[in-house]
């Protein structure tokens, strides 16, 4: 069976969800699948099926790279799994810490500087670069 | 004699007409037949379709960069980058490893080879 017949739910989901500039290839055995989704929601269904193909995507066949861009001035809690969220001066661990978010904490995302990083501001006006990973839109 | 002569030339100079105009036309008829290919090259280029671009596959410096923030907060995962490819091990919550794949995805690694890492 070839990748775009075992994950065809996953392609026609996509598809189907308005992810714009999507591109859908196969490149050795490894089935790539990248585009802009118009909401985390989908690209958290996506995943979500993704998992449902390939249980906890230990096949290794897949790479996703459908991302949502928040929009400048909304909102995101923080959703890491106990401790604060640092806040950087730039974008990469080894960047000073200049601030803290707090578990469950609303944020207003700024600007996004990459896939990973984004520019926010916390309640307490501190301004500076978090892991997207830890952040839910809101 | 000299009526020879001149006869002799108009009959040169007809011939030499003669046979510019022949080459002339048929310089015009080679001129035609370019002209005819070039168009049908035109035709045949729009059904031609765009080859799909290469996939972005990130080196393996920027990638080691991406999986090392990453997985910073997860220390019971061990990373290792080469050739492209991420390989895992150790072991990961498996609702921290439903959050890190998208993001290690996101780094446009070739693939995320986690066959050997624990899902508990």
């Amino acid at each position: 069976m070839s990748l775009q017949d075992k994950y065809k739910t996953l392609i026609d989901t996509a598809n189907q969800s308005g992810v714009s500039g999507l591109q859908v290839r196969e490149q050795n055995n490894v089935l790539y699948i990248d585009g802009s989704a118009p909401s985390a929601a989908v690209k958290d269904k996506l995943w979500s099926i993704y998992n449902q193909i390939d249980p906890d995507y230990k096949s290794g066949d897949v790479v996703i790279n459908v991302n949502a861009t928040a929009a400048s001035g909304s909102k995101a809690v923080v959703s890491t799994n106990s401790g604060n969220l640092n806040i950087r001066k730039g974008p990469g661990t080894d960047q000073e810490i200049i601030g803290k978010a707090a578990h469950g904490e609303s944020v207003t995302i700024l600007s996004e500087a990459n896939d990973q990083w984004s520019l926010i501001k916390n309640a307490k006006g501190d301004e500076g670069y978090v892991y997207k990973q830890y952040l839910t839109a809101q | 004699m000299k009526k020879t002569n001149a006869v002799g030339c108009v009959l040169c100079i007809l011939t030499l007409l003669f046979t510019t105009s022949a080459i002339v036309s048929c310089k015009g008829k080679d001129k035609k037949s370019t002209e005819t290919t070039v168009t049908n090259t035109v035709t045949d280029t729009p059904a031609t379709t765009t080859p799909t671009p290469p996939v972005t596959i990130s080196g393996d410096d920027e990638l080691r960069r991406g999986v090392t923030d990453a997985t910073k907060d997860y220390p019971n995962v061990k990373a290792a980058v080469a050739d492209s490819v991420i390989t895992l091990t150790g072991e990961i919550k498996r609702a921290d490893w439903q959050k890190l794949n998208p993001t290690l995805n996101s780094l446009h690694p070739k693939r995320v080879n986690s066959a050997n890492l624990t899902i508990k």
